[in-house]
Order: structure tokens, then C-alpha cells, then sequence
């Protein structure tokens, strides 16, 4: 699966569950710089990804998530 | 010795004068023997217990950086994980669990001749082992490197401004500050020391003075009414929040001037507008950690459960976080208590989000302010079972405030005292949380204002502390 394809699947994930039908991601965001992306809704939106594309995060990759271009780079290499 | 201590103020100075003397590669081993000293300071053995803890954790960490295999790796840690726990669960936890087993042998008419045995908890002993802790769980999650230099390591667990009631911090802040070089600044000795003169007005003003009259009132709760309690409840979170609050700053302070930034731990808790947020302005450093090897991990597996994994895991962290405050019903029900709130926000939080949103109110200084008010009412409410001493003392307390008024118990001399205290630190954290660039008194560029105020505060401090009998809420725990 393309770059392109994930972050597209990944905005439409978040848009819902961040209920912000306008937000566009970058690889440079993080979750402080979204509304609503705290350590509850974070939680949902990882299962959510792993159920969207069929993959199973690890503990350690969470801590690895420093923003979302590296969120990106884990789901591609989990696929 | 302690901070409100009168040797610590022959320590600090000399210590900071010894230390900046010596060249600055060696001023990290100056620190660490100034920190064993402090500590063996108040009981020589509680030193065994910081050597054994950083023996272990460098002995592991080592084996964890060492293995290829992943299971060994996560053997490792868990091995030291355990290990370092087990003096503070023995502690903490073995007086309780013993004299529950007497009881319930005692109940079911059986006598055994175990002898009931109270042990002190070390003094700090919970703050550096959540330290290496912490440190384990991220030299295994690849977080951080491991420290090599078992003396910088040893100074991490000991450092003496932290050892005693935290702010519980980060091996990735601290162990890049021991290992450079610090220089002598004037700004941090300056802001340092400004840290410190409003972290002993916030304890010896406010925490000890405050605590008077919440002392008189709870420690003879069933010859006071209703009134006096809902005084004495509503002054207690000033009372920890100054105490502890005080605490932190006195020790980022005493830091800062040794040259070390320190994590913040209480961030103006009481303009929260939600129970969520008020713990992310409330010890900020145990908070945290509590979130990153607790809520984070539990949160993690409960996931596929949704918003109600979110719930459970919230639940049981705060249930933890009871417990160890203490090992008795009162803090089970307080630990519950939280996880409740938090949780139930969790659950309504896209309904205020729109309530807010359809009526325009987030900026309201009305709704502001309610919210504000409720959330420092809620608070209040619930560590009323943290101060009652067990569970039937917290309902009788509770009975007794929603049923039993008549005219308070006024020490008026503590009461005016304890106002006077409250009312500055509302007044800074007020201007501090919506004037920042306004309002500034230590921080003005006029020299007679910077001066006036440390003055006055000093003043207030002389004439109004409190001096005698300055125990830290914290250090029981």
C-alpha cells in the first residue's frame, strides 16, 4: 500500500473519531496540535488502524508514534 | 534534615559554594555524595536501600542493553521491575496485610502467635523507586540509552532535591543533565532562589497554618458539626496543594541553583475547568508517570473494548494510585472516586463538547467560573476520605456535613492567617493563569517592585509561618 493511500485512510479514521470533518493530516502533526486527540480518543484511534488495516501494534511502537508522519511509516511497516 | 529544616539551610549554601568551587567534570560526584549525606542524614540504613536500587537497575539495564533476544529483554526488565518494588510493597503494605491476617484469625476464634509489627516507611522511598522504575521500563522500550556511569545512575535514584517527595522525574531530563557540564549562571540562581522563597511562603504560611485548623477539626471530628467539617474540607486542598506544591518548588528550585531544570508538578490546579483537566494540572510528575507505565499500558490492552477499555483502564489506575497513597478502604473508595469522575467525562465528552459548541459558552466567565467552582467541589468532597482516617469516619464526616449545622469552631487568628495565605496564592495563580504578561511581581522589570515583593513575601513569612512541627504531607506516602 502507497504512502498516499495510508494517510488517506488514516484522515478518514481520525476525522471520525475526532468528530472533525475538516481536519488534514501532515507528517509533522501531532496530537497536541489537534483538538480532541488526548489519551483517551489516542486509545480508539489505535484500534481503529489496527482493525482498518488488518495490522497488531505492539506497546513499543506506540511510544515510537512522535508524530504523524512516524504513525505512517509504522502502519506501512506492519502491512 | 528537611527543607523547613534548620540544617538544611547550613546544607544548601555550603553545599552550593563546595560545589561550584570544584571543576565542573567533577561537581556531579560533589552531588552525589552531597545527596547520600542528605539522605543518610535522616537514617543512615535508608542509604542500603538507594544502593540496592541502583545496583539492580544497572545490573539490569545493562542485560537489557546487552540481550538480542526480546524475551530476555522483557525477562530482564520484569525481574527488575519486581525486585525494586518489593522493599516498597514490604513497607507499605506488609504492617496491613499482617494485621489483617490477625484479624481474621481472631474473628474465626483462632490465635497465632505472630506479633504485630509496624514498620516506618523509608522517607521517600516510593518517589526514586517510580524513578528507576520509569528508567527500566524506557532503557527496554528503546526510549533511552543506558547510563554506563553507575555514579551518574546512583546520582539519578539519590538526588538529594528530589529524593524525599519527588517531582518524580525522567531519566531522558535528568541523565543528559548530570552528564554535561554545568556552569555557574546567575539567571538560575536568581529564579531558583525565587522558586524556593514561594515554595516555603506556600508551606510555612499557608500548608502548616491551614493545616491547624483542618487538624483541629478532623483529628475530633465527632465533637465538631457539620459547619466546622465543610470548613476544614474546603480549606484541605489548599492545604496539599500548598504543602506539596510548596515542597516541589523548593526542590526545582534548590535544582535550578545546582544548575538542573526540573519537571513542573502543579500547574494553578485550582482554575481546572473538568476533573480531567485538573489532573493534568495536579501532581503533574506522578500523573504522568501513573499515565505512561499504568493507564498507557492497561489502556493498550483493554483496546479493543473502546471508550469502555478507556473506562476500566482509568478505573484501575486510579484505584493503584489509592492504594498506594495508602493500604486502607478510605483510599480504595478515593481512588475509585477519581477513576468515577474521570471516567464519566470520558463517557459525556462529546456531549459537553457540543453543549458548549451550541450555546457558545467556553468562553463564558460565567460557565468558566461554575465549572471551576464544581470541579474544586468535587475535589474537595472526595479527599475528605483520604483525610477521615478510614471509611466509617469519612460517612460519619459526610453525615454530619449534610446534616448537622450550627455555628463553626472559629480559630480566628488561624482562620485570618490561612486567608490572608490563600488569598496570594489565588491572587498569583489567577493573574498567572489569565494576565501573564500584566500582572508580574518577581518577574517585573522595576527593581523596587522585584525587591518590594520578595521583601514582603519574606516578611510574611517571618511574621506569619509557621515553625515548629513542619512535617510534609507526602512523606507518609
Amino acid at each position: 500500500m502507497e504512502k498516499t493511500e495510508v494517510t488517506e485512510k488514516l484522515t478518514l479514521i481520525l476525522r471520525k473519531v475526532l468528530n472533525n470533518d475538516s481536519l488534514v493530516l501532515r507528517d509533522d502533526m501531532t496530537a497536541s496540535d489537534v483538538d480532541n486527540w488526548d489519551s483517551l480518543s489516542h486509545m480508539i484511534i489505535i484500534n481503529d488502524i489496527e482493525t482498518v488495516f488488518s495490522i497488531k501494534f505492539k506497546l513499543k511502537d506506540l511510544n515510537k508514534m512522535r508524530n504523524v508522519g512516524n504513525m505512517i511509516e509504522i502502519i506501512i511497516s506492519k502491512l | 534534615m528537611t527543607f523547613t529544616s534548620f540544617n538544611f539551610l547550613i546544607f544548601f549554601p555550603l553545599l552550593a559554594v563546595i560545589y561550584y568551587l570544584f571543576p565542573a567534570r567533577l561537581r556531579w560526584i560533589v552531588l552525589l555524595i552531597a545527596s547520600y549525606f542528605f539522605y543518610i542524614n535522616i537514617k543512615p540504613v535508608y542509604a542500603l536501600l538507594t544502593t540496592g536500587i541502583t545496583l539492580s537497575t544497572y545490573l539490569f539495564t545493562r542485560l537489557i542493553d546487552k540481550s538480542d533476544s526480546e524475551p530476555r529483554k522483557k525477562a530482564f526488565m520484569i525481574i527488575n521491575v519486581v525486585l525494586i518494588l518489593l522493599p516498597l510493597f514490604f513497607f507499605k503494605y506488609f504492617g496491613a496485610i499482617n494485621s489483617g491476617v490477625l484479624t481474621f484469625l481472631e474473628d474465626h476464634n483462632l490465635r497465632w502467635p505472630l506479633p504485630e509489627i509496624k514498620l516506618l516507611l523509608p522517607v521517600g522511598i516510593s518517589f526514586y523507586t517510580f524513578m528507576a522504575v520509569g528508567y527500566t521500563i524506557d532503557v527496554y522500550n528503546e526510549e533511552i540509552k543506558v547510563e554506563k556511569n553507575i555514579g551518574i545512575l546512583a546520582l539519578f535514584v539519590s538526588f538529594f532535591p528530589l529524593v524525599l517527595s519527588g517531582p518524580i522525574e525522567r531519566a531522558k531530563n535528568m541523565l543528559p543533565q548530570f552528564r554535561s557540564r554545568v556552569d555557574l549562571n546567575y539567571a538560575n540562581v536568581i529564579y531558583g532562589l525565587k522558586l524556593m522563597l514561594w515554595g516555603y511562603f506556600m508551606k510555612l504560611v499557608v500548608a502548616d497554618r491551614t493545616g491547624i485548623y483542618i487538624d483541629a477539626v478532623f483529628n475530633n471530628f465527632l465533637n465538631h458539626n457539620g459547619t466546622s467539617l465543610l470548613i476544614a474540607s474546603l480549606l484541605r486542598p489548599f492545604q496539599v496543594y500548598t504543602d506539596l506544591g510548596g515542597y516541589s518548588l523548593i526542590a526545582i528550585g534548590t535544582a535550578r541553583i545546582l544548575g538542573f531544570k526540573v519537571m513542573c508538578n502543579f500547574n494553578r490546579p485550582f482554575f481546572a475547568t473538568s476533573m480531567g483537566e485538573f489532573w493534568r494540572r495536579w501532581h503533574i510528575s506522578l500523573i504522568t508517570w501513573l499515565t505512561d507505565y499504568i493507564y498507557t499500558p492497561l489502556s493498550f490492552t483493554f483496546r479493543k473494548l473502546r471508550i469502555w477499555g478507556i473506562v476500566l483502564a482509568l478505573l484501575i489506575t486510579f484505584l493503584i494510585s489509592g492504594i498506594w497513597h495508602e493500604a486502607s478502604w478510605n483510599y480504595v473508595v478515593w481512588g475509585i472516586i477519581q477513576g468515577i469522575f474521570l471516567s464519566l467525562e470520558a463517557l459525556n465528552h462529546k456531549t459537553r463538547a457540543a453543549f458548549e459548541k451550541k450555546y457558545a459558552i467556553i468562553k463564558s466567565p460565567v460557565f468558566i467560573f461554575l465549572s471551576i467552582v464544581v470541579t474544586y467541589l468535587l475535589f474537595s468532597g472526595s479527599l475528605i476520605f483520604g483525610r477521615a482516617g478510614s471509611l466509617s469516619n469519612a460517612v460519619v464526616i459526610y453525615h454530619k456535613i449534610l446534616t448537622n449545622h450550627g455555628t463553626p469552631y472559629l480559630d480566628l487568628t488561624t482562620l485570618a492567617y490561612s486567608f490572608l495565605g490563600i488569598f496570594l496564592i489565588l491572587f498569583k495563580d489567577f493573574t498567572d493563569e489569565y494576565y501573564p504578561d500584566k500582572v508580574k511581581l518577581f518577574e517585573n522589570k522595576r527593581v523596587w517592585v522585584r525587591y518590594g515583593s520578595y521583601l514582603l513575601i519574606l516578611f510574611i513569612i517571618l511574621l506569619f509561618g509557621v515553625f515548629e512541627g513542619n512535617k510534609f504531607i507526602y512523606f507518609q506516602f
